[in-house]
């Protein structure tokens, strides 16, 4: 068995039995915790208009911020977009995920992928230096703000690397490509990956509390 | 009104020897760390536990945090202040704490005599990182689990644990009971403000708090007047009148819902409609956002802050006030326990416009208003004052960039925590209140 063949095979099927079961587990966990139900008389308000409404008001900051995180806020942007492209719309994936889903969707030209791979790898490294010199996240980091970063930034650079034919053969470079994705979907529910998940419930349950007292979340 | 209200300097000599008087803790380190993580456990529910799995430890919260921008320690970072309870959470209580355990450090008593600067001088529980989180996490309701865990493992500040116990065990604050509510009642009598006190039934039962019968008795005869200008049905009671809540301040549960039972036991006794909370942010956030919530049912009568009864009595024809036309300029202070955390934005600023004022907005108003810098009860603490009056200066700036006369606002604890400020920077713009705004411009 080669390593590809590891790797695309049963190495991802238990990646991908990890990180459904761990991202269920995670999340039913958390929010199967109990809560004290909220008594007091709210005003008046739509509680699932004023949660949706958190879920998409909390993707740009308020006045007020805007110009303190404009940094980080530019670059979550440029990071999950180019991301975002990368793995949905390139040719080889869509052929994966058909595999997996059973349907497909139409990919981008193979130029715009590379141009969208780099940026995204770029982003990631900025955040990465910002993160080890910047005194506030610096100083609150831990092994987690880290291996994140690090699971997510090594598909990147094979995934590149594989495209590109540079530095070593085709077959190698792919598999090891897979190998890091199988890595980084079994991280995923243990880390901070996990806020691809959370993100939802976070600001959906912030809207509905603002939102009781009459107040945009 | 003349009623000899306390002076500035006086009350702040008053806060200075509260710490004096501080009973001694007789308690072992292990005691402490297992009183701290069961006051965690307590508290540490469904949706803090969803918010401590969402941080992504981005740090922009710091961005939003007057401590941090006025002092640029990063130890100041909102979500460094509740790290141990994030720890105690994935050693304890995550679905996933049997991975988390061996890489997760245990809580120490170290670690809570720490936090207890972190906690109590260098959080104010404004609640402006709240509004900055990109995964809208409530932090400042994590900050409260934190001070419930360290008063459970005895870490509240002296100079709080006198008047949190004083609350408990004597039904007062700052030595101000039954005796000095009916000598102001008297005073204000004499004065020809009728405050009918004692009323076994009302449409309205007025709290109002100590600060206001010591340091603000203005604002109290001020409320009256409003009140009988309106021609409410009103009373105060002298056996329950304090609508400040230490317990709520501390973090020390047995005492809050102490204070939430007497107001709420005494509104039922007199049938009232409305509870009328005075110019007090946390004693609005705890009767109208957590009253019911404790007591466990809802609550038999509203509660309105004192913005939100003027407003009303307002827009029903009830409250005649003389337009000012003299061109003065004010600029409102959010509470941020009315605002933010209370819902209570445009009342004040509707009272302000009928009052015929040039209301003139700080940068940053309403939910992303500063603080004070002294909420949350920590004016009182002498550890703090030199980081409060770091965070006044961002005030300051934000005040006079309105270029406004005098600033407004409608918390007494926000307001003494301003003049405070403002006195030792020499600064010269008067700080006021709402109502009192209000009532010297009432309608013959």
């Amino acid at each position: 068995m080669t390593l590809l063949d590891f790797a695309s095979g049963p190495g991802l099927q238990w990646a991908l039995w990890i990180f459904m079961f761990g991202v269920v587990w995670r999340l039913v966990g958390a929010l199967f915790l109990l809560s004290r139900k909220d008594l007091t008389k709210p005003r008046e308000h739509n509680s699932v208009a004023a949660g949706l409404g958190a879920v998409i008001s909390r993707s740009a900051p308020a006045h007020a911020f805007e110009k303190r995180i404009l940094f980080q806020h530019v670059t979550g942007y440029v990071w999950h977009f180019a991301l975002f492209i990368s793995v949905l719309f390139f040719a080889p994936h869509i052929l994966f995920f058909e595999s997996v889903l059973g349907f497909s969707w139409p990919h981008l030209p193979n130029t715009i992928i590379l141009v969208t791979a780099i940026v995204a790898t770029a982003v990631l490294i900025a955040l990465l230096i910002r993160r080890a010199t910047h005194p506030v996240q610096r100083f609150i980091s831990n092994a987690d703000d880290y291996i994140s970063i690090f699971v997510v930034l090594i598909p990147l650079v094979t995934g590149i690397l594989a495209f590109t034919h540079f530095g070593g053969r085709y077959e190698t470079l792919l598999g090891i490509h897979v190998l890091s994705v199988d890595v980084m979907l079994i991280w995923f529910p243990f880390g901070k990956l996990m806020h691809a998940i959370m993100t939802m419930p976070a600001r959906y349950q912030a809207g509905t509390a603002f939102g009781r007292r009459g107040v945009k979340a | 009104m003349n009623t000899e209200a306390m002076s500035l300097q006086d009350f702040r000599a008053l806060l200075q020897k509260l710490s004096a008087g501080a009973p001694g803790q007789d308690m072992t380190d292990e005691e402490r760390v297992r009183r701290a993580k069961k006051g965690f456990m307590q508290k540490l529910n469904g949706h803090r536990a969803v918010d401590l799995d969402s941080c992504l430890q981005c740090g922009m919260c710091a961005e939003a945090c007057h401590f941090y921008e006025a002092t640029q320690n990063e130890k100041y970072a909102p979500v460094y202040k509740f790290r141990p309870l994030r720890r105690f959470y994935r050693r304890e209580m995550s679905p996933l704490r049997w991975f988390y355990r061996p890489f997760t450090r245990d809580i120490t008593v170290a670690d809570l005599k720490e936090w207890q600067h972190l906690i109590y001088d260098a959080c104010t529980g404004c609640g402006r990182c709240d509004m900055i989180c990109p995964m809208g996490i409530k932090i400042s309701a994590s900050i409260r689990v934190m001070r419930h865990g360290l008063a459970a493992a005895g870490y509240v500040p002296d100079e709080m644990r006198v008047i949190r116990n004083e609350q408990r065990d004597q039904n007062k604050l700052f030595g101000v009971g039954v005796e000095q509510l009916k000598a102001l009642v008297d005073k204000l009598g004499a004065q020809g403000v009728n405050i009918p006190l004692d009323r076994e039934q009302a449409d309205v039962l007025l709290f109002t708090t100590a600060v206001e019968v010591l340091l603000f008795p203005d604002t109290f005869a001020a409320t009256a007047r409003i009140l009988n200008k309106a021609g409410a049905d009103w009373t105060i009671r002298s056996d329950a009148f304090e609508a400040a809540n230490v317990g709520i301040i501390t973090g020390d549960d047995p005492t809050m819902k102490l204070a939430i039972r007497r107001i709420v036991d005494k509104a039922k006794a007199c049938s009232v409609k409305t509870v009328l909370i005075p110019e007090s942010g946390h004693a609005y956030q705890t009767i109208r956002w957590e009253g019911a919530t404790e007591m466990g049912g809802p609550l038999p009568f509203e509660t309105l802050s004192m913005p939100e009864f003027i407003a009303g009595e307002i827009q029903a024809g009830r409250l005649n006030l003389n337009a000012q036309s003299n061109g003065a300029s004010v600029t409102y202070h959010d509470p941020c326990r009315l605002s933010r955390k209370g819902g209570v934005m445009q009342q004040p600023r509707d009272v302000l416009a009928a009052l015929g004022l040039d209301v003139r907005e700080t940068p940053a108003n309403r939910r992303e208003n500063y603080c004070c810098g002294g909420g949350c009860g920590e004016y009182v603490l002498e550890n703090a004052a030199d980081l409060r009056q770091k965070a006044f200066e961002i005030k300051r700036r934000e005040f006079e960039d309105t270029g406004a006369d005098a600033v407004v606002t409608s918390c007494a604890n926000c307001r003494i925590n301003l003049m405070i400020g403002a006195e030792n920077s020499d600064w010269q713009t008067p700080v006021t209140s709402l109502v009192e705004t209000v009532a010297a411009s009432l309608a013959d």
